[in-house]
């Protein structure tokens, strides 16, 4: 029989050894459940793909900024449209004409002045042939013919 | 004589490990059980377990010409796991306006668990109870304590092999190791 000092510390042995028990029972039960989850795991179809970090980490920079572009690509043309002023006469005189505009005005002063100087050609002079041939008042040997015959 | 013939062995396990990686199908088939269930276990993260499972098979597929045998298959394998598990921890920690636990692992997963050697409904619920205490106070660890403690315990790793998996002195492995097991007795003391 035990007493004193010596039965305390027997005491506390018998409960450290019944902690330390515990525990190794508690920690096999642990390893054993684990071991069984993991078994009832890899049984079964795994369904989501690897993600690999630095895609996602891409993605993440990506996402934002692609977000960004689109809001912009649909705002710019919207914006634009409500605020658009319509074209009045008044600005279409006021406009002043662009590179194509004085073009196309410059070409058409040109052929203007083609057709109204052919149009506006003077007399032709004795030495160019005559239009018409068939008329009579505008024969040269004719009218030398007829003034020869006024001489007689 | 004697430093010959460890020599030898050593040899002799190199070329064991170099042949058993050059069926790699057959690795996966025997390996990837024992990666899994150490992922899990640290992750308690069903999709991030298998993800990385899967990777740490391709990067040992792609790594397996750099595999000069001087540790186990299966140390090596665990090394890779481990690291890919701190890369992930270091991202989830970076992405934390995300969804971060995706099909979080709950001790009611355990609930179709009957430990050995009980039958009786009280015993079964007594085991479960004791595992429940375990497994939140495994939570509550440190990522580098949980670690350890999932190899020792659950892997049940020999320390110097631990140490060597995941880069780390013996000393500062038995001290991780002591902090963990005064965590879990401390929560299971509560649990009383």
């Amino acid at each position: 029989m035990k007493f004193g000092r010596e039965a305390v510390n027997q005491s506390e042995s018998d409960d450290t050894r019944e902690e330390v028990r515990e525990m190794a029972e508690a920690l096999s039960l642990y390893r054993s459940a684990m071991h069984h989850l993991a078994e009832r795991e890899a049984a079964r179809p795994f369904a989501a793909e690897p993600r690999p970090a630095r895609t996602l980490r891409l993605r993440l920079i990506l996402a934002p900024a692609l977000t960004a572009a689109v809001a912009a690509g649909v705002l710019v043309p919207v914006y634009s449209h409500f605020h658009h002023r319509p074209t009045t006469v008044t600005d279409a005189r006021n406009a002043q004409p662009g590179p194509a505009d004085v073009r196309a005005n410059v070409d058409d002063t040109v052929l203007m002045n083609q057709i109204d100087s052919e149009l506006s050609e003077d007399v032709p002079d004795a030495l160019r042939p005559l239009a018409d041939p068939s008329d009579p008042g505008t024969n040269s040997s004719s009218v030398l013919e007829k003034k020869d015959v006024a001489k007689e | 004589m004697e430093e010959i013939a460890g020599n030898e062995l050593a040899i002799e396990k190199r070329e064991q490990a170099m042949l058993e990686l050059a069926d790699f199908d057959e690795v996966v088939r025997v390996y990837r059980p024992r990666i899994l269930r150490f992922l899990l276990s640290s992750l308690t993260d069903r999709d991030a377990a298998e993800a990385l499972t899967q990777e740490c098979f391709m990067k040992a597929w792609s790594a397996r010409h750099q595999f000069r045998g001087d540790s186990s298959l299966s140390t090596w394998l665990t090394r890779i796991a481990v690291n890919l598990m701190r890369d992930h921890l270091r991202s989830r920690s970076l992405r934390f306006w995300q969804k971060t636990r995706g099909a979080a692992l709950d001790v009611m997963d355990i609930s179709d668990w009957i430990p050995d050697g009980r039958s009786s409904p009280e015993s079964i619920t007594v085991a479960r109870d004791r595992v429940a205490a375990v497994w939140s106070a495994v939570k509550e660890l440190s990522a580098h304590q949980r670690t350890v403690f999932v190899l020792r315990f659950v892997e049940e790793m020999e320390l110097e092999e631990i140490a060597s998996t995941i880069g780390m002195n013996l000393s500062t492995v038995k001290s991780h190791l002591y902090r963990a097991l005064a965590v879990i007795r401390e929560r299971m003391g509560e649990e009383k």
